[in-house]
């Protein structure tokens, strides 16, 4: 080195790789409207199909009659069950092991299902078109509580299952049962309930909701029958894994099957399913010759796509009297809607459930999970849920604060003696994990120092005797949450998703000139992995993260993965792109050495070269050694510069976090009212701080919505009840507070660059935080569990049902 | 969804039940109404034009008519089938009050309401079914007032 050689921090920081917070490449075409959705994409003669749906929530179809509609100008075709019957594609398969129709086959199942596919000249003409297709229908009794459903004498909502005693993950007990999913011991853990100084025992419903992302989900089916490749545009999370379902499906061989996700505005678990729209759109196609486009509205989406949540949890909980907890038994009753459509990995049809243990030393545990049909739109696994990671951080934070009102306890305190201890790592869990890493104590110490938290029960004590002398009628409440979770789906052995292992890929190309592609099996939907992957690679191989594009989504070209979904493309696709970075520079250290004429051992890495060991000054930038590549006839070294890797996770990872939400309600509004929102997140290694602190802002306002008034209600006839965004609330800048973001770096040891992800954490603990902050308002007044969401109304009868309105 | 009130009809009972069963009368007060035809005493048929927020849609119904109590009280009930915007069903107990020259009428009407019209959620399925309700009472009121019953 000399005075001209810039330093090695300054090297780093143009390298704009690892914790840097390097601005997103994306923004500028998204920020200018110049993405490229899937309803941007017009094609010569392209078609438009759309769906005659059911109103009712269950029903026989008697009769379908299209005469009217063929009559409607523009109207080219109408597709029933019978036209997909010679296909075999009038049903499909699941993700979790079930079917489920593409068109109704003689009876509906939810509002919303799907009847007949109206193919058009332009979605107007659909829509007419779909006004005019008479359909005769049979009302049968519909059934919206999964407990009724498994009645002796409740309806029988699929007929197709008439005898089927064994289903895709066991045995069924009833002709509404899906499947029953245990984990731990159950023995053992009612042997402690039973003997136990202490059991909190408590229903705790996490109700269904929705992603609702900003974009809707559509396709557009484009079959060329002269060479016989079908190509498929769609709001996609899976691409790889909807090319191999399409062609197992469909008979088309995968070669001629060409799939592209586009700009994706929003997934959340809403777009990893194969829907009805994109079968018939594909249909369509092979029939009428011409691409065709499927794009739903809102109330579509609402209504009969995947939904999140529908959790019935019932929870026990046994603790010594003073405060240590030695057993949690748990039994879930899960609300899968007409089909199992579940996005889970195979193995596990309730997901990682058996989280529910959560950051706390619980040595015996018992979990059982009963899947119900019921006249609901199929789903259940969406919405930055991890798997049902949602529900298991919701249960067990709130079990812990019923056990600190059974005990008389600080929550706080109650959470800080049972936190797994840091030596304790890698932890295995009563109920089947291996916890990676973690430091439970130092993020709850930092968090409640941050927000003065004895401060704030002091605030709170005075502020319960100031309502009592009738002084005030606010109440405050402190939302505390300590969450663990589960992310980084996941090895082989124990996930696939269809058969399909889920690992992941990155493959990548040095250009001659010292710049890069890279190509990934997973798929961003607004995460900014073409701002991260850049950033990983940059710190790998030492090239600018300016210099390096990142691609994904189009199946011919991209490396097999199983998409982005459950925070797991930075666990695996991130680990595939170190990996593959390595490679690279393994090779580069082999062709520096050549060009330094020194043995390959005598050269060392430093950030952005190979400098010759003792002699520093003697080095080849990696910009050097990729012209190098391309230009010298190196013995025993093939030309290029290129390598892939597919990674196969050896574990989960496990993020965790400290959020505290302080709230004031108004007891005779029921209005809440923000006051602060803390949000400490330990994600390990941390690619790029700015995008997490998006992330977490994002995820907060979600769960900010779902805890405080957002739902998909139904009915007793199984009517959708908020399926507009008038009743589907959604926060807008009025209704949304501001985030203290912070902090704690516990990296993964078995990840290689020790990253675990974060998008999806927020999601998980920030529900917990908002919904426990309503109930430590009440805690004083003697409410102990109250259903969510928290709106207005309910807030207002939970303060009249405490006799707080005199 | 439910429906109650209570309203003065400025004639006298025997003629208010009269018009109550006038297929004229009923088809010129219902709003939305294109047609009302009258199979018997206790069946009716009505072609209705509904218009609730964004969904507009044309409801084929049938009316069937209890009426053991007459005049002082009847009730119906009656599906209607409004194709991809939805469905309803219910009934309404009537009682008419005799004041001489007056009738108090007074209806409890209940309905269940299904499809997309469900959808739009509940407020407004409730306040445009009051306006309606309102409406009809109006118009029927104002058939007495220029003696046309």
């Amino acid at each position: 080195m000399n005075d001209l050689t810039p330093s090695r921090e300054e090297r780093t920081e143009n390298l704009k790789g690892l914790g840097c917070s390097r601005k997103r490449v994306e923004d500028a075409r998204f920020t200018q409207g110049k993405g490229n959705y899937v309803d941007d994409i017009k094609m010569p003669g392209m078609l438009f199909g759309d769906f005659v749906r059911s109103p009712y929530a269950h029903a026989r179809v008697k009769n379908i009659n299209s005469e009217e509609a063929l009559k409607v100008p523009g109207v080219l075709a109408v597709l029933t069950a019978k036209d997909l019957e010679p296909l075999g594609l009038h049903w499909m398969p699941t993700l979790a092991g079930d079917k489920q129709m593409v068109l109704a086959d003689g009876k509906v199942l939810f509002q919303g299902q799907e009847v007949a596919f109206v193919v058009a000249t332009d979605r107007y003409a659909a829509a007419d078109g779909i006004e005019a297709v008479e359909v005769e229908y049979e009302e049968l009794p519909v059934v919206v509580d999964p407990f009724k459903a498994l009645d002796p004498d409740a309806p029988v909502l699929r007929e197709d299952l008439e005898g089927q005693t064994e289903g895709a993950h066991g045995p069924r007990k009833h002709h509404n049962h899906i499947f029953l999913w245990e984990a731990g011991d159950k023995e053992a853990t009612e042997s402690v309930l039973a003997s136990a100084d202490v059991v909190a025992e408590e229903m705790v419903y996490y109700h269904r909701t929705h992603p609702c992302p900003l974009e809707p989900c559509g396709c557009v089916a484009s079959m060329d029958k002269v060479n016989g490749k079908l190509t498929l545009w769609g709001t996609f999370q899976a691409p790889h894994a909807v090319r191999t379902v399409a062609s197992l499906i469909s008979g088309i061989a995968e070669h001629n099957i060409r799939v592209i996700s586009p700009d994706i505005g929003g997934g959340f678990g809403n777009k990893v399913g194969v829907y009805p729209g994109y079968v018939c759109s594909i249909v369509a196609s092979i029939v009428t010759g011409k691409p065709v486009k499927w794009i739903e509205d809102r109330m579509d989406n609402l209504m009969a796509t995947a939904f999140a949540r529908d959790y019935w949890m019932k929870g026990k909980i046994a603790a010594t009297k003073e405060g240590k907890i030695t057993g949690l038994w748990c039994h879930t009753t899960a609300d899968h809607g007409g089909f199992d459509a579940c996005a889970d990995p195979t193995k596990f049809p309730a997901g990682f459930m058996n989280i529910c243990t959560g950051s706390y030393d619980i040595p015996v545990a018992y979990l059982g999970v009963d899947g119900v049909y019921t006249n609901k739109a199929p789903g259940g696994v969406a919405y930055r849920c991890s798997f049902r990671v949602t529900e298991a951080a919701y249960f067990i934070e709130r079990m812990i604060e019923i056990l600190a009102i059974e005990l008389n306890m600080d929550a706080a305190e109650l959470r800080r003696i049972n936190f797994i201890k840091k030596e304790q790592f890698p932890y295995q869990s009563a109920l089947g994990w291996e916890y990676d890493s973690g430091d439970y104590h130092t993020a709850w110490e930092k968090a409640l120092k941050a927000v003065d938290y004895e401060g704030l029960r002091k605030e709170q004590a005075e502020r319960v005797e100031a309502f009592k002398r009738g002084e005030t009628r606010k109440l405050l409440g402190i939302g505390l949450t300590h969450f663990t979770e589960i992310v980084g789906a996941g090895p082989v052995k124990n996930c696939d998703i269809l058969g399909l292992g889920m690992f992941d890929s990155c493959e990548i190309r040095i250009h001659p000139t010292g710049s890069a592609i890279a190509r990934l099996g997973t798929i961003s939907q607004g995460q900014g992995h073409a701002t991260t992957f850049a950033q990983i690679l940059a710190s790998e191989i030492g090239l600018p993260a300016d210099s390096i594009t990142i691609e994904e989504g189009d199946t011919d070209t991209a490396p097999y993965g199983l998409g982005t979904y459950g925070s797991r493309s930075t666990p695996v696709a991130g680990a595939a792109t170190a990996m593959a970075g390595r490679k690279i520079r393994a090779k580069a250290q082999m062709i520096a050495a050549y060009l330094l004429e020194v043995h390959d051992d005598d050269v060392e890495w430093d950030v952005d070269r190979f400098a010759v060991k003792g002699a520093p000054e003697r080095f080849k930038t990696m910009a050097e050694i990729a012209f190098a590549a391309y230009n010298q006839a190196i013995p025993g070294i093939e030309p290029g510069l290129e390598a892939v890797s597919y990674y196969d996770p050896p574990n989960m990872t496990y993020p965790f976090g400290a959020y505290i939400c302080v709230m004031e309600i108004d007891v005779d509004t029921g209005v809440h009212e923000i006051r602060q929102f803390y949000a400490l997140d330990d994600c390990g290694t941390r690619i790029n701080p700015m995008i997490i602190e998006g992330q977490v802002h994002g995820g907060v306002t979600e769960a900010l919505a779902i805890a405080m008034g957002q739902e998909i209600a139904y009915d007793e006839m199984g009517n959708v009840k908020t399926g507009t965004l008038m009743d589907f609330f959604l926060p807008t800048a009025w209704e949304t507070p501001n985030y203290t973001t912070d902090h704690t770096t516990t990296p993964s040891p078995h990840h290689p660059i020790g990253a675990k992800g974060v998008g999806e954490s927020p999601n998980v603990g920030g529900v917990p935080a908002f919904s426990n902050a309503v109930h430590d308002a009440f805690r004083a007044f003697g409410l102990r569990q109250s259903h969510m969401p928290h709106d207005h109304w309910r807030i207002w009868k939970t303060a009249h049902d405490l006799g707080l309105h005199g | 969804m439910e429906l109650k009130d209570e309203v003065t009809i400025p004639a006298p009972r025997d003629e208010v039940y009269a018009a109550l069963n006038d297929p004229e009368i009923l088809k010129r007060c219902i709003p939305g109404c294109e047609e009302l035809i009258k199979h018997s005493d206790e069946e009716l048929e009505a072609k209705v034009v509904l218009k609730i927020g964004p969904v507009k849609a044309k409801f084929n119904g049938t009316v069937r008519l209890d009426k053991s109590g007459a005049p002082e009280s009847f009730s119906l009930t009656g599906e209607g089938n409004g194709g991809a915007a939805g469905f309803a069903k219910g009934g309404a107990d009537v009682t008419l009050e005799d004041q001489g020259d007056t009738t108090i009428l007074r209806y409890e009407a209940k309905a269940d309401i299904g499809g997309k019209l469900a959808q739009l959620g509940s407020r407004l399925v409730q306040s445009t079914a009051k306006k309606l309700s309102s409406k009809f009472f109006n118009e029927f009121a104002a058939t007495f007032e220029d003696g046309a019953a």
